[in-house]
């Protein structure tokens, strides 16, 4: 950011004549790059405009860059559900590149692109038995690779990215990646490296709880030949220690974590169907206010289902609250229960605030488009919907500010 | 043609890619087993379980894929002459 005080105080309004975004049929945004040089006997020559100061700079226009969201989970890539619902928000499905490798992991549409980071693997299958580490070992993975292209993206240059196909467990040949307006990184590490870290506009991890992930992994699996509740269980507790040392450290550092737990509702519950599912916010993140119910900061514990709403067991149960996560301040939101009906869906919506529709009903509109998608009827579907519009308006907050004169949009 | 072509495999190169993920699934639960006998908390075992999860998130993958279009369509599409892209006959 130091080099774009640089460019505002010596080019100002040519900036934008000169690097006008080239937008491209897909809508991807391009910059070019000016570059002024000084020459040895102390004046310069510049590569194009006549401007009369000299500087040593590469300009980028910062109200093109892209916006650069994480998302840390272990459901594999791309092609999770909160991933769809993420990118249905922004508008239109997200496709894998048409033409190009089909074992590819990543989805692209109008405004997004989501890239796997299995990509950045350093080692592939064979390299990693040889090594005797698994995927989620960050010595499997290649952080300066991963820093690297992520920065050249968000600053509005294509890089080409290595495939990792996890069918064959080996690295493909690479896929270009244009600098899209959105884009998500999405994994086992968003957030291990500092550096990755602090190139994210907004990060979210995606904590399931054991419980949960082994219900979830026995619908994933079990009618597969060769799986049993054995192999499942084994897999599970053989790839815990990795998870707990390298991929849950990383919720310390996320603006917003879901948490999945199995419901208070019912006692006994374990067939994980009805879920407990908490939106842990931090506070004080730019261009981020967390969603509320009622009346902000107060803790508050609410059932709707009464005499205005008739829900079926186990009904619906709501809290809000301030907490302590990590030591940072956070806003907790939770919901247990399930909806059963669209009455019950957009009763609750009408009740929360701060979740940055552009119409009264849009959450509940963006779950009845998906109604087939997994958690459309529980916490999952509805955090992970408003976590999208957050989102929506996190991004639409970053390009206005960045559209004003860079001076005013660094202070 | 477009109900034909909504859920389920069209090119012999998906079927013959559902059926490797398949036995792939087997053999590895059965090598990670195998693996794990002998010493539980070894590099070897964890390795191997992580393979099982590798594939059969693979595998779910592929079948939501699947759901929507056989996903060699786009390939098959520049290039119908492949072995892969030959019509799959159910």
């Amino acid at each position: 950011m130091a080099i774009c005080t640089v460019y505002t105080t010596q080019l100002n309004p040519t900036c934008s004549s000169i690097s006008k975004p080239s937008k491209s049929h897909l809508g991807f945004h391009q910059r070019q790059v000016v570059l002024y040089k000084r020459n040895s006997t102390n004046t310069y020559r510049p590569r194009s405009s006549g401007f009369s100061r000299p500087s040593y700079s590469i300009i980028t226009c910062a109200a093109d860059q892209t916006v650069v969201i994480g998302l840390a989970a272990d459901s594999g890539c791309g092609k999770s559900t909160f991933m769809r619902r993420l990118t249905s928000v922004f508008g239109g499905a997200a496709e894998p590149p048409r033409g190009g490798n089909p074992d590819s992991n990543t989805l692209i549409s109008d405004t997004t692109t989501v890239i796997c980071l299995d990509d950045y693997h350093s080692l592939d299958r064979t390299g990693r038995k040889e090594k005797g580490v698994t995927a989620l070992d960050p010595r499997a993975n290649n952080f300066d690779l991963m820093y690297e292209q992520v920065k050249t993206i968000k600053e509005g240059v294509a890089v080409e990215k290595p495939i990792y196909n996890h069918v064959t467990g080996l690295l493909d040949p690479p896929e270009l990646i244009k600098p899209p307006k959105i884009l998500v990184i999405e994994g086992l590490h968003p957030m291990y490296d500092e550096r990755v870290r602090d190139l994210l506009d907004f990060s979210i991890y995606l904590d399931i709880s054991n419980e949960v992930k082994f219900a979830w992994k026995i619908q994933r699996d079990m009618a597969e030949r060769g799986h049993s509740l054995e192999s499942i269980k084994a897999s599970i507790e053989a790839r815990k220690p990795d998870f707990d040392a390298y991929i849950d450290p990383q919720k310390q550092y996320a603006d917003a974590v879901i948490e999945v737990l199995p419901t208070q509702l019912i006692p006994d519950d374990n067939e994980g169907k009805v879920l407990r599912v908490k939106l842990i916010m931090k506070e004080g993140v730019q261009y981020f206010s967390p969603v509320y119910l009622f009346d902000e900061g107060s803790t508050i514990s609410w059932i709707p289902c009464g005499r205005k709403l008739t829900c079926s067991y186990p009904g619906i149960k709501f809290t809000y609250g301030p907490d302590s996560y990590y030591g940072h301040e956070v806003s907790v939101l939770e919901m247990d229960g399930q909806f059963d009906r669209l009455d019950e869906l957009i009763y609750v919506e009408s009740h929360l605030s701060n979740i940055s529709t552009k119409f009264y009903g849009e959450v509940t509109q963006q779950m009845l488009k998906h109604s087939d998608f997994p958690g459309s009827n529980n916490g999952t579907g509805l955090f992970q919907t408003i976590i999208g519009l957050k989102i929506r308006d996190l991004y639409e907050q970053i390009v206005a500010s960045r559209s004003q004169t860079p001076v005013e949009a660094k202070a | 043609m477009a109900v034909a072509m909504a859920g389920g495999a069209k090119f012999k190169g998906t079927q013959m890619r559902e059926k490797q993920l398949n036995e792939m699934i087997e053999k590895k639960v059965k090598e990670a087993t195998e693996v794990c006998g002998g010493d539980e908390k070894s590099a070897e075992c964890k390795v191997a379980w992580d393979e099982v999860e590798e594939i059969s998130q693979a595998k779910a993958d592929f079948r939501l894929k699947l759901q929507k279009e056989d996903p060699l369509e786009s390939f098959c599409q520049e290039h119908p002459e492949t072995d892969e892209c030959r019509l799959y006959d159910n």
